[in-house]
């Protein structure tokens, strides 16, 4: 790998929490990677954000209940915009009944409360590394 | 209890007494306590939450210097530590206050009445996040939002549905508004729907949160009016509802939401009383009576996981308040200098894995609350970490709070670990880093350029990222979590409320309500309004006759953007 790993990361739509995004943003940060925290946006801006910044990975973060809206239609309009090996992660409060459907949609892993910042990073890494 | 500043020092014990337990613990440290355990001590590793240095054993040299009556007297007696009524809950058992939202308002209006019905005897109404922002449901920022985490509120109707078939003279209602923005129109609906169903303005009891550093610092968004104006709504907001109506509590300093966004207890309790005194400072600018204002401010704390830090901050607080309104503000009421608070249990402490303990963790947390005296009560459900509650978790939560009530005997006393040396050393000590951090707020130009320049903000990533440090590497024990790990977690499926058909819902209602009102009344009420807001008028009476026009929350709240124009959050790289 000649860069760091580019990332970008958005707390979604409405979403008022940014306690957790940011603290991903600063642990991935620290690990080495290239960390674009941009704030509270919605799909159109996170793709445009994500093609401006030639991002590896998009993190998504929402404790607010629109994981299956906003976050999937990101994920679609990534797709529509051939960014094919950009992965998304989410993060936040997803109920894990949602899991499974935003998997399907193409997101590539979600985390909840309780996660190590470490299994974040490695997660992260890895899949980049593939 | 009036007291005479002249009087001399009266400490709780002799000098006699102290040289002889002073002693005794040289004595005790030195001779039984063992060698490896005296080491530990001298190493000082042990740390409240907020960093206030813990001793093996406090005994009464530790509150040597405390004169019983002038620095802790009696509950509903100055300075208020032990609680701001003589009787505490034996003449007013804390309020049980749980809250109410999802979906539309419609659902709501029946968690309402379920909750009435099981005996809770006030209620929170929580919004769905572009309420909260300001958004109407079919605007294109509310996409995929409406109706979750609390109740699509876009005009009067909706608050009329909220409370259908509800004596809104005979309940106490906190509307859960965040923001200045928003404070200064939800409420206005819930007064204009009480009005026109004939309640008189002295019977609307009730608290809004109305707090600018919920705008601008411990929830972010993508459109943020900026920190001066969203702090003159705030005391528009203040000012508007003291004068009119009076069981009405127009401010709710949100220190719950700046812990759970991340600070400390002694943060916490500081950086609310720092907006409660700008706020007292600008009425006051405006010719108001600290007495004719005071009365009605309230606070809403977090109770978070340490014990008795918290009991202490709980009673501190108090006393910071007190001081605060007598010394500075010359307030010559005793309501005045009683400071009431709502206490939420920590959501934040909360975990996904093995949510059952979550039960646990908040009836801990409620039962501080209450040795630390607050007036209600919200405890968060065990299902916290996954979604807003499930009708089986809110149950689960309100009869905790009944158990502590009704079982446990302790609200029989006032009070009543007070004395405890180790519980007065730390409330003593808590008052004074209460007081220096309030300093530093002042010393930088005060709270609204604290926020202005990223200061707070800063401030609240500082903690987190020690905070997240100290549960990465264990220091911070979670239990299930990074301590006794569970191997085979989420052993309970929690079931998500959800209402899918609150979007339709809300549309049609709009659809309905644009066809229904004149758009004559709405243009003049707009217009007004515009003009207003470029004046040092207060806005409050132009927001409320806009929404008994049916002027929507979403409309209102644009105008506010297209005047004011927006603030860039700071943090953002």
């Amino acid at each position: 790998m000649g860069r760091p790993i580019k990332v970008v990361i958005a707390k979604l739509g409405l979403d008022i929490h940014w306690r957790g995004v940011y603290l991903v943003s600063q642990f991935l940060r620290d690990s080495g990677m290239d960390v674009v925290y941009v704030g509270n946006k919605f799909p159109e801006q996170i793709v445009e954000a994500a093609m401006q910044e030639d991002a590896d990975i998009v993190g998504l973060s929402t404790l607010g209940g629109n994981h299956l809206t906003l976050g999937l239609k990101t994920v679609k309009l990534l797709r529509d915009a051939k960014m094919d090996d950009v992965k998304v992660f989410m993060g936040g409060v997803i109920p894990p009944k949602h899991v499974p459907e935003l998997l399907d949609g193409g997101v590539h892993k979600v985390y909840g409360p309780d996660t190590p910042m470490q299994t974040i990073i490695e997660s992260v890494k890895d899949a980049v590394a593939v | 209890m009036v007291r005479n500043e002249s009087e001399k020092e009266v400490c709780l014990f002799s000098q006699e007494q102290l040289d002889s337990i002073e002693a005794g613990y040289n004595d005790w440290f030195n001779n039984v306590l063992k060698d490896a355990d005296r080491q530990e001590e001298l190493a000082g590793r042990y740390n409240t939450h907020s960093g206030i240095p813990v001793k093996l054993l406090y005994t009464p040299a530790d509150v040597a210097k405390v004169d019983y009556a002038k620095d802790i007297g009696f509950p509903g007696c100055e300075p208020y530590i032990r609680g701001v009524y003589p009787n505490m809950y034996r003449g007013r058992p804390f309020t049980v206050r749980q809250l109410a939202g999802l979906g539309a308002p419609e659902d709501c209006n029946l968690r309402i009445k379920y909750l009435l019905k099981h005996g809770a005897t006030g209620i929170n109404i929580l919004f769905d996040l572009p309420t909260i922002r300001g958004y109407n449901s079919d605007d294109p920022e509310a996409e995929g939002n409406v109706g979750h985490c609390g109740a699509s509120v876009d005009s009067i109707w909706d608050v009329d549905a909220y409370f259908k078939d509800i004596d809104m003279g005979a309940i106490s209602t906190s509307v859960v508004t965040h923001l200045p923005s928003t404070s200064i129109v939800i409420p206005g609906m819930y007064f204009a729907v009480a009005e026109q169903r004939g309640v008189s303005k002295d019977k609307i009891a009730g608290t809004c949160q109305n707090d600018f550093i919920m705008e601008t610092c411990v929830g972010s968004g993508p459109e943020i009016l900026p920190p001066p104006v969203s702090f003159r709504l705030q005391c528009d907001v203040v000012e508007f509802i003291c004068q009119n109506y009076p069981r009405w509590n127009p401010i709710s300093y949100n220190g719950y939401n700046l812990r759970e966004a991340g600070t400390n207890a002694v943060q916490e309790v500081a950086i609310a009383i720092a907006n409660a005194i700008a706020t007292a400072e600008e009425l006051v600018r405006r010719g108001l009576n600290v007495d004719r204002f005071a009365p009605r401010m309230s606070f809403f704390w977090d109770l978070h996981n340490d014990f008795f830090e918290e009991i202490a901050k709980c009673r501190a607080s108090r006393k910071v308040w007190y001081k605060i309104m007598k010394e500075r503000f010359g307030a010559k009421s005793a309501k005045s200098m009683l400071m009431r608070f709502h206490i939420q249990t920590a959501g934040v402490t909360l975990t996904a894995t093995e949510p059952l303990n979550n039960v646990a963790r908040s009836a801990l947390q409620g039962l501080a609350a209450v040795f630390g005296g607050c007036q209600s009560l919200h405890i968060d459900s065990f299902d916290e970490a996954y979604s807003a509650p499930t009708e089986e978790a809110a149950l689960v939560s309100l009869r905790t709070q009944q158990i502590i009530q009704a079982e446990t005997g302790a609200i029989n006393t006032v009070d009543p670990l007070a004395g405890s040396y180790y519980l007065e050393y730390l409330t003593e000590e808590m008052v004074k880093r209460i007081f220096e951090y309030i300093r530093v707020i002042e010393d930088l130009g005060g709270l609204v350029k604290a926020v202005e320049n990223g200061w707070l903000h800063r401030e609240i990533a500082n903690y987190n990222l020690e905070y997240q440090k100290k549960i990465e590497t264990g220091e911070t024990k979670v239990v299930g979590v990074n301590y006794h790990r569970a191997e085979h977690a989420a052993a309970k499926e929690i079931e998500v409320f959800e209402y899918p058909e609150t979007f339709s819902r809300q549309k049609a209602k709009l659809d309905r309500l644009r066809k229904e009102r004149s758009p004559q009344k709405v243009d003049e009420c707009m217009k007004v309004l515009r003009d207003k807001c470029h004046s040092d008028e207060n806005l409050y009476p132009y927001t409320m006759e806009a929404v008994k026009n049916l002027v929507t929350l979403g409309e209102i709240e644009e105008l506010f953007r297209e005047e004011f124009g927006l603030w860039t959050f700071p943090l953002i790289s």
